[in-house]
């Protein structure tokens, strides 16, 4: 599923549907449901897509076009087709409705459906077992998460065969799991159907006044007359609650990407066992220098961040931040706490924190974001915890 | 005050069937309209109130399934029958949007039941 407008990520979704938005430096969001489908041996995979695809088209066609169709391989991308109705996909549910010639076609027994627009790993392979051990018609993958987190989500509650017997969408009092009272169980937007049920559930849904939404109107439906259980997701060796974010809203995708730059981070890029593909376009090494001298002597300084291949940091001080390709930072800057996207251009003396400047931004000389977020706000987006956001084509002047 | 005829529209390419199925439904106490094919179909559904629909799979041009296809989520309200001379469209997934299935038989008494059913199906 990768067809949903993003506007919470708005204006990062601007001129990217929210998969292709970028993440940790040089990743797109769709690469790590991907990465978990390669890793899990899952490569027959179609991505149902609708919002401003473009730059999503062309990762895929950069980054994934891998798999091999002699070997009945693929990625197959499937926009709304309009050929049966006059509507764009209205809703998860729809989309696949609209494509049930594709599941006709394919006949597989089981039907994993996935969002392409969450940051975690997950072998698919151990929830196929889970569900095929259980026999039962829908396995939703959750993550347990505080109580207090649960407000603005969906909420399960479980037997302790873990067995769905309640559901709550954005509920004031979350219901806890039966073994953690500070807990709550909820939904990835991972879930597994047997196909035949999931084609009766869409037909059923299509025929309703719904918003034709999985998390919305399909499960809570199925709950109530068929056997929906949990997979609980957890970190297979440590036996913790494994790491899931989803980065749906400008504060969750900053947040999600500085818990990357700690010292051991639960979400490890440099994993070897479960490497995260994309791709990266011909760019010389980062280069880090002193620039001038004397009173004018800038060191380069980078600590606690990410920095790209192609960037050049030409003196200035970065913590804490996330650098993609060809950023290029000049001296006596300090840049703290924030995201640059591909191709910034940080003027001398600029001052940088809580901050998410999109691609191909200048930053000109002296120039200071988040330190006065009223003026900021009267130009930019500020987030309610006050990152501020400049968007992709914006003169800074 | 006299209640409204249920409106049943029937579906099919061939003649005989179309006068055949007219005449023992509305000796049921049907109103019925007839479709030759699935263009007119189609029409009349944006039209007409229907309170059931009886669908054959095999016409010249665009089919049942397509049509059924077409209608859902638009008048997503209508039961649909299919009733085809072949059984093994029942395995197609897009067949299971119909409400019944049943096949063709000069006996038409398991069709006019399951209109009866599907007329007196309470809401859900």
């Amino acid at each position: 599923m990768a067809g949903g407008r993003g506007e919470r990520l708005y204006p990062l979704t601007k001129e990217n549907a929210k998969p292709a938005v970028t993440f940790g430096g040089i990743y797109k969001i769709i690469d790590f449901t991907l990465s978990n489908c390669l890793n899990s041996g899952i490569r027959r995979i179609y991505l149902l897509t609708q919002y401003s695809n473009a730059t999503l088209d062309k990762h895929m066609h950069l980054a994934w076009d891998i798999f091999n169709r002699e070997l009945d391989e693929f990625i197959d991308n499937i926009p709304p087709q309009k050929v049966n109705v006059d509507w764009w996909y209205r809703g998860t549910a729809d989309s696949i409705f609209q494509n049930i010639n594709i599941l006709e076609r394919e006949r597989p027994q089981h039907v994993l459906i996935l969002s392409g627009d969450h940051i975690y790993k997950m072998d698919y392979r151990k929830m196929l077992y889970f569900h095929q051990a259980k026999q039962c018609d829908l396995s939703v993958a959750c993550v347990e998460i505080n109580k207090e987190k649960a407000h603005n989500m969906g909420v399960f509650e479980v037997d302790d065969a873990f067995r769905i017997i309640g559901f709550q969408e954005k509920p004031a009092r979350p219901r806890s799991v039966p073994w953690d009272r500070s807990k709550s169980l909820v939904s990835m937007g991972v879930y597994v159907f047997k196909t035949e049920r999931l084609v009766r559930e869409i037909i059923d849904d299509a025929k309703r006044e719904s918003e034709h939404d999985f998390g919305r109107n399909i499960i809570p439906r199925m709950i109530k007359k068929r056997s929906v259980f949990v997979y609980n997701f957890k970190d297979e060796t440590k036996g913790e609650v494994a790491y899931w974010r989803d980065v749906g809203s400008l504060d969750s995708y900053h947040e999600a990407n500085m818990e990357l730059l700690k010292e051991n981070p639960v979400f490890d890029l440099y994993d070897t066992d479960w490497p995260i593909r994309t791709y990266q376009e011909q760019a010389p090494p980062a280069k880090v220098v002193l620039s001038g001298d004397g009173e004018g002597l800038s060191r380069g300084v980078t600590i606690n961040s990410l920095i790209s291949n192609g960037c050049l940091i030409i003196g200035g001080k970065i913590n804490g931040s996330i650098l993609s390709p060809f950023v290029q930072i000049h001296s006596h800057c300090r840049v703290e706490n924030a995201i640059l996207m591909k191709g910034v251009t940080v003027g001398q003396h600029a001052r940088i924190r809580k901050a998410i400047i999109d691609e191909g931004v200048t930053i000109p000389p002296h120039y200071t974001i988040g330190y006065n977020l009223e003026e900021d706000r009267k130009k930019f987006t500020v987030t309610e915890s006050g990152i501020v956001v400049v968007p992709q084509g914006f003169i800074v002047d | 005050m006299e209640q409204a005829l249920k409106k049943i529209l029937i579906v099919d390419d061939e003649e005989s069937i179309r006068i055949l199925y007219k005449q023992e439904l509305e000796d049921e106490g049907y109103e019925v309209l007839l479709a030759t094919n699935a263009y007119e179909a189609l029409e009349i559904v944006d039209k007409e109130s229907l309170d059931i629909m009886v669908l054959d799979i095999k016409m010249p041009g665009m089919d049942g399934i397509e049509v059924m296809q077409k209608i859902v989520g638009k008048k997503n309200n209508i039961p649909i029958i299919i009733n085809s001379a072949y059984p093994h469209f029942k395995d197609s997934f897009m067949t299971w949007v119909a409400e019944e299935y049943v096949v063709k038989s000069s006996n038409l008494q398991e069709l006019k039941d399951k209109i009866k059913e599907l007329l007196n199906k309470p809401p859900e």
